[in-house]
């Protein structure tokens, strides 16, 4: 579906702005009260990631000793704006993306590699034991996990014949649902979307038992508050891109909302059902096996186009 | 060698009622045996004082109204007493229990943490008694 | 050449940290992710007890030194109880010895599955932990109408047990057991077969039979490494006369065998129970015994859930005992946590942490040091306030 409304409005209001970061809010509380479900818990009622937001905006912002402090205050803002951008480009709630152009794929990814950029560079300005081991953790877990993402994204891309997340959509929605026609691209889209967004297993740069709460130690206040709201918006665009791409596209809201919370399940009870992997276990196993599979699949679409074109 | 073994529990959970109770819109039964808070029967109570003798935490203190007729008030400090029950075995003619219904005592102010048992008159003899200045209280062990 | 001067970055776990549920540091310096050197310091929670003990008569001294610990509270108490008796030449009645031993297997069953939730939620497994700790609400259930109290049963009475087994009670204790059971088998499964689990307990943290021996490690620590130390077996004492445990060990000494001799602990511990239910005699729970115990020494050793516990008693004749001296089992095994850290990874520390199953506030006795050089020094109590006041400034 396609929609005009004033730009100004499309930014700030629907379907980016305050809509998206309410929408995020209301996916923590879908993750956090899945989570507690399949721990048999009750979980948290509607509006508790809405009071932690409040609660979190209303405190003092503590600036530690030493740190640069321009850095200090500016990277959640760059963080949480990378994210708002990144979902210009993206079919949002069943409507087409609101800008779009050849190559918006590319620039997609690089945004919300931005968020990670930002939490690395944070545990690195703030000289706590705690945050720069965090800090190098965040960093590690973004190389070996970005690039099978990426590889992943690209593989309906190729098929598609095209960069243009629009236009991807659109040729998903037409054809087979690339989660049959690539199953192993979608197993990598799947753990690379997890890694990235360090949901367990793979939350060791967060780890609270080890590193108290790794990079993000010592914000407190509004920065704290602005890096939550931006990790849940990269939790709604990646999981938008990845129904987007592998399963069958989003004409509409209702296919947006239902395909949506079918591969949420999925992945709410992938986070409850493993023990949390040190470091180097992550990085050792995705780097070699991530990678593989991805290239693997690559090379199958590459066989299958050339092999569609000369039975033409 | 397998991955994933609590699979089967998650389902099972996902679709089963969580374990949370709903407290305190729903309390469970408590046992019968539970050492709640202390009650004392000042009807049989003769004075021996052991069970002040053996308090770990000194949260009894028995005042002697009249010792001929056997009167006495207890003061019961619920916020010393660790609810041991060691007093409760030590008297030998039952005039103390724990109290197995009540047993959520918390409060916001100190006063309600001192407990006095007694018959009406004696205790509002000694209120009375201990409001007026210059007196000092019966000795209490 | 010179060499180039080595930084060191020293990660501090404690005294306030989200891995330990109890106050106490470790001080580990690392080299990327890598551990180098490892330091402990304890004593954070120190309270006074062993003092406290010398102006409080012995009944009092019993509710005491029963609140040391929360998880391992009826075994303090037992073990001072039959100190005491043993001083004043009395022997409990045969059922009231089986109920403290039922009581304290239950208690054992608690420690272990409250343990085994917290490891799990270490290693990063949140939904274990939360599994674990709703089973452990059955023996907390069990507990509170055996005794009226989920902790802190206070069933330890001079000469006895306060509480007595009926009918009911029986039946609820079997049935609890039952599910038990079949829930400790299913985690058996899981720690011995989950792929990320084993990852972070499989070859982690492992302590040879000869480190053990010298270092001194007690309880599954040291059985997990093959050593056949278990008070219960070697030096039975109270119920376990009539009722036998049989003792576990592993070969391997790694995490993963500390997992599962726990785990096989349990299993024995039902075993017992079941039995104690069902060939316990009818009789008294208490004999009379008097207020002032005589004067002499005696040691009394108990198996509690983390390993062999030690009491000593001095008394004089009176109803206030001398001096009472508690030596725990958590303190035998710090040793084993530094000797091993070295070359594994930050990650696994915490791991490594509760796999010796710490309880701190067991810990914090006075040790005194005598050292040739420098004299010992007397500080009254606003000495020591001052002294404390300006070590921080």
């Amino acid at each position: 579906m396609n929609l005009s409304i004033h730009p100004l409005i499309l930014l700030l209001i629907f379907p980016g702005g305050l809509f998206l970061l309410s929408f995020g809010l209301l996916y923590e509380w879908v993750d956090r009260k899945l989570v507690a479900r399949f721990q048999n818990r009750v979980g948290p009622r509607w509006f508790q990631p809405l009071a932690d937001a409040i609660k979190l905006l209303a405190k003092e912002e503590i600036i530690p000793n030493g740190v640069h402090k321009i850095m200090f205050l500016l990277l959640p803002i760059v963080a949480i704006t990378g994210a708002l951008t990144a979902a210009l480009y993206v079919p949002m709630f069943g409507f087409n993306a609101a800008f779009s152009f050849e190559g918006d794929l590319i620039v997609v990814l690089y945004l919300l590699s931005l968020m990670t950029l930002c939490i690395g560079l944070a545990g690195a300005n703030t000289l706590s034991r705690f945050t720069i081991i965090g800090a190098t953790r965040a960093l590690t877990q973004m190389f070996s996990y970005e690039a099978p993402f990426l590889l992943a994204m690209l593989g309906p891309a190729i098929a598609a014949g095209t960069w243009n997340i629009g236009k991807i959509n659109a040729f998903a929605g037409e054809n087979i649902w690339f989660i049959l026609a690539q199953p192993i691209g979608f197993i990598v889209a799947v753990v690379g979307l997890m890694g990235k967004l360090e949901l367990p297993p793979f939350d060791a740069p967060e780890a609270e038992t080890e590193i108290v709460a790794g990079a993000l130690t010592e914000y407190s206040g509004r920065g704290l508050a602005l890096f939550h709201l931006g990790k849940n918006v990269e939790l709604v665009i990646g999981l938008t891109l990845v129904v987007v791409f592998y399963l069958g596209g989003i004409a509409n809201p209702l296919e947006f909302i239902l395909k949506s919370a079918g591969l949420f399940l999925v992945v709410t009870a992938l986070q409850s059902l493993f023990a949390r992997l040190r470091i180097d276990q992550t990085v050792g196993l995705w780097w070699r096996l991530g990678a593989l599979m991805a290239l693997l699949q690559l090379l199958a679409i590459i066989f299958g186009k050339y092999l569609g074109e000369i039975l033409r | 060698m397998s991955i994933g073994v609590l699979l089967g529990d998650l389902l099972k959970s996902l679709f089963s009622k969580p374990v949370t109770q709903n407290y305190p819109f729903k309390k469970s039964i408590t046992p019968d045996l539970l050492r709640g808070k202390l009650v004392y029967d000042p009807e049989k109570c003769v004075g021996c004082m052991l069970c002040i003798k053996d308090c770990p935490s000194n949260a009894i203190e028995l005042i002697t109204v009249d010792k001929l007729n056997k009167r006495f008030v207890m003061r019961y400090h619920a916020d010393r007493c660790v609810y041991c029950s060691q007093c409760v075995q030590n008297c030998r003619f039952n005039c103390l229990n724990m109290s197995n219904s009540e047993w959520e005592m918390a409060s916001t102010s100190k006063e309600a943490f001192e407990v006095y048992y007694g018959r009406e008159e004696d205790i509002a003899l000694l209120l009375e008694r201990a409001a007026q200045p210059g007196i000092d209280e019966p000795p209490c062990e | 050449m010179t060499k180039p001067k080595v930084e060191k970055f020293i990660v501090p776990i404690g005294p306030q940290h989200p891995a330990l549920k109890e106050p106490g540091n470790f001080e580990f310096t690392v080299d990327g992710e890598i551990v180098t050197d490892a330091a402990v310091r304890l004593g954070f929670v120190h309270r006074g007890i062993e003092k406290a003990c010398e102006t409080r008569n012995y009944i009092q001294d019993m509710y005491m030194l029963e609140r040391v610990c929360g998880i391992c509270s009826h075994v303090h108490a037992t073990a001072f109880v039959l100190g005491v008796e043993k001083l004043a030449g009395v022997q409990a009645p045969p059922r009231a010895e089986a109920i403290r031993v039922l009581a304290s297997e239950l208690e054992r069953i608690h420690s272990h599955l409250l343990w085994f939730g917290v490891a799990a939620h270490e290693a990063g497994f949140d939904t274990l932990f939360m599994y674990t700790w709703r089973d452990r609400e059955v023996v907390m259930d069990i507990l509170e109408t055996l005794s009226g109290s989920r902790v802190h049963y206070s069933v330890n009475v001079m000469g006895g047990v306060k509480v007595d087994l009926d009918d009911k009670t029986s039946d609820q204790i079997k049935k609890g057991m039952d599910f038990l059971e079949e829930r400790t088998e299913y985690y058996m499964k899981v720690v011995t077969t989950d792929e990320t689990f084993l990852g972070r307990t499989r070859g982690i943290g492992t302590l040879s039979r000869e480190r053990v021996d010298l270092l001194g490690a007690v309880g599954p620590t040291a059985r997990a490494s093959g050593a056949q130390r278990d008070i219960r077996v070697n030096a039975p004492y109270s119920g376990y006369k009539d009722f036998p445990v049989k003792i576990v060990t592993d070969e391997t000494g790694d995490l993963e065998a500390r997992f599962v001799v726990r785990l096989k602990e349990l299993y024995e511990s039902y075993r017992l129970i079941k039995e104690i239910l069902e060939k316990i005699q009818p009789g008294e729970i208490t004999t009379r015994m008097k207020r002032k115990i005589p004067a002499g020494e005696v040691i009394s050793r108990v198996e509690a859930p983390r390993g062999e516990l030690f009491y000593y008693i001095k008394s004089n004749g009176t109803e206030i005992p001398e001096r009472v001296k508690i030596r725990t089992p958590s303190l035998c095994n710090w040793g084993t946590i530094t000797d091993v850290a070295v070359g594994h990874k930050l990650a696994d520390m915490p791991m490594l942490l509760v796999g010796i199953d710490p309880c701190f506030s067991c810990n914090d006795r006075m040790v005194e040091v005598r050292s040739g050089s420098q004299t010992s020094q007397i500080m009254n109590w606003d000495g020591l306030r001052k002294y404390g006041i300006e070590y921080y400034r």
